[in-house]
């Protein structure tokens, strides 16, 4: 693992639609079907971030593996944490994620901050502005929402997005460049 | 510093039946008294009912037939929220043919904001988009109309007999229906008597929908008292050792917003039907003038009559505090601004001495004591380049700046109590009045239609903490 620090490429998946524009810094692998919005920051700080399949990345999101605050980043013997993160997932505009497990079809709303030690299962949804950062696993459809994080349990998950993701991996690359992906070339670039 | 423009830092004094001081933002001047009015000393009435969702006009007989509820738009029970009507498709047999099946649309109720759906309580799905979800029904609904039935009759027959009773000494032409105290009695278990209250002398039109018509034959309702049971449902077993399922435990707040069922299990909570939202209007109680008429049309937020302070009374604002020393003199700058359109002369007045109306000051203050001139609102005077600028001779001490129709002028501060504290200044402003909304009489020697009256305000400010 230890070779995988300071590995600067992206892995990005083919059938990923990733916009130049977003900042993508460290060791990210990222899965087919996921699209990613320009001004969305993927940073691997401390640790690789592994992204699955059929996630919604919007604009100015943040998904951060950061250090714990109280560590220096050149201390030695720290071992590189994985941020994994599941299928299906949406990440509305102005997020701040920083949770290291996220489960699949889950929303995190615009605005919403997840902390450090907080891990989301499946069908879980953060509502917008929510600040979570208690050190607990969150149970399967949950709903986090209002000012307070009232919390409370949905008998179904939400859907996947796919339609969106379709609309989506159409439109994208009619208006931005996207960033090369694994397997196959870039998508073309058209005037 | 957008703190000094805060609106509670300038109180106006408001003479009425209670003495209220309050910003002149929200108060209300009548032209027929040339008096201020606040919210406490207007009549308060219902101009029309809305649903503040779907912005449905609502005659009030309909509103009170359906309990003030709109019939289309319903509330998330889970966060109050208005819920929207969803759709998904879901494969349905063909009713010719059962083998095939066919995509028919489903709607569901769903909260944006909780993400609650109808589903969660077991709603099954509707066919058609609106007027299918029904409230259930409360159980004791036939007991309680048979009660208000029951009740209001008896007060019917207690205000009948009081009449009787004043008929023998009561002289022959009073009518029946005007007694002082049969109102509160009818009114006991009909609307509140507040209605009455403001009105002593107008005629009683809104007890002709509850009580029984003259004339009619009087059916004797029996009810049946309430039985007392001595042996109560007992507490389940485990009460005291099962572990609470936090998240379908109800709140308080949800669950006395259905007062019918107060359902302990979040499973239970069916969404109710919205409630409606009024527009009021206003009238003075002195004159029974209205002040404040909104537009009928809910989407409108114009008004038909609007008579409120600010466009009537120069306004004062604070514009900029020095450090507020202990028995230090200090200038504060405020600022007057006109409202009308004609040139208005205001004149500062400290207070005395023992005036019963200035309780809250807690500095001496000195007021410019020449009168100032202001100059009327211009409407076209941001396009009008070539105005010329009309001349006020204006002593610098006393005016820091002219702009329109807005002025800033000095005052001085002493503190006189060194506690911790606001610093609050008081003191009069006169300024005279042209009163466009009285009958212009027809003038015999060719005078000025309008006259100016003057009139006097008490105004306090609130000028912040003194910095040592």
């Amino acid at each position: 693992i230890a070779e995988h620090v300071g590995k600067a490429a992206a892995n990005i998946a083919a059938g990923a639609v990733v916009c130049v524009e977003s900042e993508i810094r460290g060791d990210v692998t990222i899965g087919p079907r996921t699209v990613v919005h320009p001004k969305a920051r993927i940073i691997a700080e401390a640790g690789p971030i592994i992204i699955g399949e059929g996630n919604l990345i919007e604009e100015q999101a943040l998904i951060i593996n950061s250090y714990p605050e109280n560590i220096m980043p050149d201390t030695e013997g720290v071992e590189p944490k994985t941020m994994t993160i599941g299928i299906n997932n949406v990440f509305e505009v102005g997020c701040v994620s920083q949770a290291l497990k996220i489960g699949d079809n889950n929303v995190i709303e615009s605005k919403a901050d997840l902390g450090k030690n907080v891990i989301l299962t499946s069908g879980c949804i953060v509502g917008a502005c929510c600040q979570v950062n208690t050190c607990e696993v969150i149970p399967e459809n949950t709903v986090i929402y209002g000012s307070n994080c009232m919390r409370r349990v949905q008998t179904e998950r939400p859907q996947p997005q796919t339609l969106q993701l379709d609309f989506l991996m159409k439109i994208l690359p009619n208006y931005h460049h996207m960033k090369k992906t694994v397997k196959g070339t870039s998508t073309p670039v058209r005037n | 510093m957008a703190s000094l423009l805060q609106p509670d830092r300038v109180l106006y004094l408001v003479h009425g039946e209670k003495k209220i001081r309050s910003p002149l933002s929200t108060l209300y001047f009548c032209r027929y008294c040339s008096e201020l009015r606040s919210l406490e000393c207007v009549s308060h009435e219902v101009d029309s009912h809305y649903c503040p969702s779907c912005l449905e006009n609502m005659p009030s007989a309909e509103a009170k037939l359906k309990k003030n509820r709109c019939a289309n738009c319903f509330d998330c029970p889970c966060c109050m929220h208005t819920l929207s009507t969803r759709a998904t498709n879901i494969p349905a047999p063909l009713p010719d043919d059962p083998s095939k099946t066919t995509m028919k649309k489903a709607y569901y109720l769903a909260c944006g904001f909780c993400r609650w759906t109808s589903r969660d309580v077991g709603m099954a799905d509707k066919s058609v988009a609106s007027g299918g979800w029904q409230e259930p029904d409360n159980p004791h609904t036939q007991r309680i109309n048979k009660l208000i039935e029951y009740y209001q009759q008896l007060a019917q027959r207690e205000k009948l007999e009081r009449d009787r009773k004043k008929l023998a000494r009561r002289r022959p032409y009073m009518p029946l229906a005007f007694s002082q105290h049969t109102i509160h009695v009818v009114e006991k278990y009909g609307l509140g008597t507040r209605l009455q209250r403001q009105r002593p002398g107008a005629p009683i039109t809104s007890l002709a929908g509850l009580s029984l018509k003259e004339g009619e034959d009087q059916k004797e309702i029996n009810i049946e008292p309430a039985q007392a049971l001595d042996e109560v449902e007992p507490l389940p077993e485990d009460c005291y050792t099962r572990p609470i399922n936090l998240p379908e435990v109800t709140s308080l707040r949800q669950r006395l917003l259905q007062p019918d069922f107060q359902p302990a299990g979040a499973s239970q909570l069916h969404p109710k039907h919205k409630h409606l939202l009024i527009k009021r209007s206003l009238r003075c109680r002195k004159c029974e003038h209205n002040l404040s008429k909104p537009e009928f049309n809910p989407t409108s937020i114009k008004f038909k009559i609007q008579l409120v302070a600010v466009s009537y009374i120069p306004e004062v604002r604070i514009m900029s505090i020095p450090n507020l020393r202990f028995q230090k003199e200090c200038q504060v700058l405020l600022t007057l601004t006109n409202p009308v359109e004609n040139i208005t002369h205001v004149t500062l007045v400290g207070c005395e001495e023992g005036d019963p109306e200035d309780i809250n000051s807690t500095a001496k203050v000195m007021v410019p004591t020449k009168e100032l001139v202001l100059a009327g609102k211009d409407a076209a005077a941001d396009y009008d380049e070539l105005a010329e600028p009309q001349d006020f001779q204006d002593d610098p001490d006393v005016v820091a700046f002219r702009k329109s129709n807005k002025i800033g002028f000095f005052i001085k501060v002493v503190p006189q109590r060194e506690e911790d504290g606001d610093v609050t200044v008081s003191f009069k402003i006169r300024h005279d009045f042209r009163n466009l909304a009285a009958p212009i009489r027809p003038s015999e020697e060719g005078d000025a239609p309008t006259e100016a009256i003057w009139l006097t305000h008490h105004v306090e400010l609130s000028l912040g903490p003194i910095i040592a």
